[in-house]
């Protein structure tokens, strides 16, 4: 595995986006005089990434596929609508409002899956139709104005941290399941009679990791605790790249959306694969959106608006092809870093609107274009 | 005006490290016609993708003398201007745009203001195409509506255009039937005697033999001769491309067919745009355990289609019975053929084979990914051995399972495709023209595989447009022409003389 020459090329490209996100942390934390660097405003960034987060790491999975899906924003304006209508209308309890959602959300999804993979309709269209159409039905459903106050209960999803202490004991229960992990693989390894890497490797690994989760966990400790919908989208993040490395569903994903008609001959139902990435679509943005109402504590018909936009830049920043069959979800959720970083500190400094949205579209373009030329030098 | 035309010295290309070119010198008088024999990846491509400038001047070592002068070409505009051209297998044509304006894509002839002449174009096409005795394309027409062997002579048109004196035709014939193939030398004749030098790049050596007057192998990047093809046969091409006497081109056969269990009955195919045509028109027929069935017939006659249809995989209206061992199976999706113990490796390896972004041993256990998951999860070590075994016993070359599939070799990657539909363990193997685009070595190697496998009983059935190969390795031949069934032989000494005369309905 070690001597994948793609791997190490995908390896380093991280590195390089990890390189960048630091240079854009120290260009703001000059220029606001080390503000942007607070534990509070780290917090705070976190936060506001981790709903363009959730719904990145359910895009990466349709672009890796080779489709897209540009009714999320919409979609999550919808079920965030919905679930403060259930809240603040009906006065239903948090789980059961908690559960339709989500049901909701996996619902739509499908429906826009069996649209696309079994009638054969375009998925950019399918996107188009449903952009248009979800956000007329929050509209309908909102009857155009904010929907608040929202229970507490609900507020605390959005809003709540994890006490320092869990957050020190999560901080060293990953350690330690990372642990388990290596040397379940170099067991493993050994039994089936394939080389084991060197120890000195694992443990430079297991040390990296060790300080980047101290790193994490005093820094949110020293505000206020690790926010809640960060470690959702910490679950999120985990969940994903369990199922995209180590399934057989992963591994079909990719192979989906590499060459179609080959993984249909080699006896693989690509039609059910690309209906449940859809399906997973749809749950993320209806946690994306319980999440959105609950920060905000209101339901509000314009939420989510180019939301998909958000996600679709973070997975191709984060190195996802953009014709299909390559990309990661840990690329996209750094994608989605530097774009909240962005957003998060020319707010700081103040930027006027437009130029920002200028900066953001130059650095997406930028990001693609590097990430092209890189893969052209190496074919 | 030199004594050649063309002469490369000393040509040393390495990718990474790796020699892919170690040391080539060709030298071309005008006229002639050189035959560049050599397994995939002794280095042929490489080498014409050297001499076109897609690997332009300074990336590799050596030089070119074109005409008399270096060559020192920075990409494939400077080299066409200069009068190379190349056609490359795939054929490069825009299937909606008219057979002119292709053969003038790039060099569009233009009245004043940009606008296109029309006219000047279609008839300076015609006169073109007058001169390859082609009478029978309308130049207007788009390209799509002729097949593949008009395309390929309409590629020849569009090269000529640009006043090419050096033609490289990169495997031509692959998908050309036996008539345009005729065609097609007796135009390169023409080319010869007009002065225009050819490089021919294929695998069917008996074409090569035919037309060329030197024959250049090269092998693992070297270069091994250049001979001229008065002192050369098949057998000695052969053997120096593969550094050995090739005594025998078919392994020894050990195996014998068993009791019947396999059966299609009934199988027709409709076009998928006009439901009125039939493609298959209701074709039954038998397999025994342990028998190899070959389906031989021209180019279009129905039989990749036929297949395609029992294995669940056909694009269109289609219907077929079919029964293993007496029990009739679902096979309407390659899933549950696969399921019931079919399995296909198919024509088009590209694009229906390989899945470029995955690497060759997650590309073999695509099919059986399931088995080693536990509750999803993929052992990959369990995986990982599984892929080394294959490798090891289809014999196929990479030097790492994580490299990706798209860097190896035609026949490596039809190993690749094989071993796939092999860890299915399936009671009937369908092999779709198993040995296009792989070299001699490879090729023996997937005959012995089919007999071993046969041996152990497993019964196959091989759609091949090669008569030899098809007499070569079948127990039974069964001829399709027209969608129909012309012929069901059993390969006793069969003559090619009477396959292909069933072919083409002469029979009668």
């Amino acid at each position: 595995m070690k001597f994948n020459l793609k791997q190490l090329f995908t390896q380093y490209k991280m590195l390089a986006l990890l390189i960048a996100v630091a240079l854009i942390w120290a260009f703001f934390s000059y220029h606001t005089d080390g503000g942007f660097v607070t534990p509070r405003n780290l917090s705070n960034l976190m936060r506001q990434m981790a709903i363009t987060g959730i719904v990145a790491c359910g895009m990466s999975l349709v672009i890796i596929a080779g489709e897209i899906d540009l009714s999320v924003g919409s979609l999550l304006g919808l079920l965030g609508g919905v679930a403060a209508v259930l809240d603040v209308t009906h006065h239903l309890p948090l789980p059961l409002t908690l559960i339709v959602v989500l049901v909701v959300g996996l619902v739509i999804g499908l429906f826009n899956g069996y649209l696309t993979a079994y009638l054969g309709i375009p998925s950019f269209i399918v996107g188009l139709g449903g952009m248009l159409a979800y956000r007329g039905i929050v509209l309908g459903v909102t009857g155009g104005t904010t929907i608040a106050p929202v229970s507490d209960d609900m507020v605390y999803i959005g809003q709540a941290y994890l006490s320092p202490t869990l957050g020190i004991a999560l901080g060293f229960l990953l350690f330690v399941v990372a642990v388990y992990l290596i040397f379940a693989q170099r067991r493993s390894r050994a039994a089936h009679a394939l080389e084991v890497a060197p120890v000195w490797r694992d443990a430079a690994k297991l040390a990296g990791l060790g300080v980047v989760l101290a790193a994490f966990v005093i820094t949110f400790n020293s505000y206020e605790g690790i926010p809640l919908p960060v470690l959702l989208l910490l679950a999120l993040l985990g969940i994903f790249s369990y199922v995209t490395t180590q399934t057989v569903f992963g591994r079909r994903v990719y192979s989906v959306g590499s060459n179609m008609e080959a993984t249909r001959l080699s006896g693989i139902n690509v039609k059910s694969i690309k209906l449940w990435i859809f399906g997973i679509m749809g749950l993320m943005c209806a946690l994306a959106g319980l999440v959105n109402t609950a920060r905000l504590a209101a339901g509000s018909p314009s939420a989510g608006t180019s939301g998909e936009l958000d996600a679709i830049a973070a997975c191709f920043i984060g190195g996802t092809s953009m014709r299909g069959g390559s990309g990661t979800v840990h690329g996209a959720l750094i994608g989605a870093l530097v774009m909240a970083s962005l957003d998060n500190g020319m707010s700081m400094l103040d930027v006027d609107t437009y130029w920002q949205m200028i900066v953001k579209g130059a650095i997406l373009t930028l990001a693609v274009w590097v990430d092209v030329s890189t893969r052209a030098g190496k074919r | 005006m030199a004594e050649y035309l063309l002469e490369m010295r000393n040509i040393v290309k390495e990718f990474g490290g790796v020699r892919a070119l170690n040391g080539i010198d060709i030298k071309l008088k005008a006229g002639e016609c050189a035959g560049l024999c050599g397994e995939n990846g002794a280095g042929k491509s490489t080498l014409m993708k050297v001499l076109s400038a897609v690997y332009p001047h300074g990336t590799w070592d050596g030089e070119i003398i074109w005409d008399g002068k270096p060559l020192q070409a920075q990409s494939i505009r400077e080299t066409e201007a200069a009068g190379i051209v190349i056609i490359h297998q795939e054929l490069m044509l825009v299937p909606e745009l008219s057979v002119a304006e292709n053969i003038f894509l790039g060099n569009e002839i233009t009245l004043p203001g940009g606008r296109m002449d029309y006219a000047a174009m279609n008839r300076r096409a015609e006169e073109l195409l007058k001169e390859l005795n082609i009478n029978d394309v309308n130049v207007v027409l788009p390209v799509k509506q002729y097949g593949g062997g008009h395309q390929q002579l309409i590629e020849i048109a569009k090269a000529l255009n640009k006043n090419a004196r050096l033609l490289i035709l990169d495997e031509p014939s692959s998908s050309l039937t036996a008539a345009e193939i005729k065609v097609l030398l007796n135009i390169i004749h023409s080319l010869k005697a007009k002065g225009v030098t050819c490089v021919y790049i294929s695998h069917k050596l008996d074409e090569v033999a035919e037309i060329c007057d030197t024959i250049v192998t090269i092998r693992d990047g070297q270069h091994i001769a250049t001979t001229p093809m008065a002192e050369m046969n098949i057998d000695r091409i052969i053997a120096q491309m593969v550094g050995r006497e090739m005594t025998q081109l078919y392994p020894q056969r050990e195996h014998t067919p068993g009791e019947v269990i396999f059966e299609a009955r009934n199988v027709t195919c409709y076009d998928a745009d006009n439901p009125e045509r039939k493609r298959v028109d209701n074709i039954s027929f038998q397999l025994r355990k342990g028998e190899v069935l070959g389906i031989a017939g021209l180019v279009g006659a129905g039989r990749t289609e036929l297949v395609s249809a029992i294995f669940g995989a056909y694009p269109g209206p289609s219907e077929a019975e079919v029964y293993l061992n007496g029990v009739k199976l679902d096979t309407s999706t390659p899933v549950k053929a696969i399921r019931n113990g079919l399995a296909m490796v198919p024509e088009d390896r590209k694009h229906h084979g390989i899945v470029p972004d995955l690497g060759v041993g997650h590309n073999m256990t695509l099919t059986v990914l399931q088995d080693f998951a536990r509750a999803s999860r993929i052992d990959q070590e369990a995986e990982l051995s599984t892929i080394r075994q294959e490798i090891k016993s289809v014999k196929l070359k990479t030097s790492s399972p994580f490299l990706p599939i798209t860097g190896l070799s035609g026949g490596n990657q039809q190993k690749a495709v094989l071993s796939k539909m092999l860890l299915t363990k399936p009671k009937i193997l369908i092999l779709d023209e198993p040995t296009r685009g792989v070299d001699v070595g490879a090729k023996f190697e997937i005959y012995q595989l089919i007999f071993n496998l046969a041996k152990e009983g497993m019964s196959i059935i091989m759609v091949s447009s090669e008569l030899a190969e098809v007499l070569g390795i079948s127990d039974r031949v069964l001829v399709i022409g027209e969608g129909k069934l012309r012929g069901d032989f059993v390969n006793d000494n069969l003559s090619q003389e009477t396959v292909l005369a069933a072919a083409l309905d002469q029979a009668h």
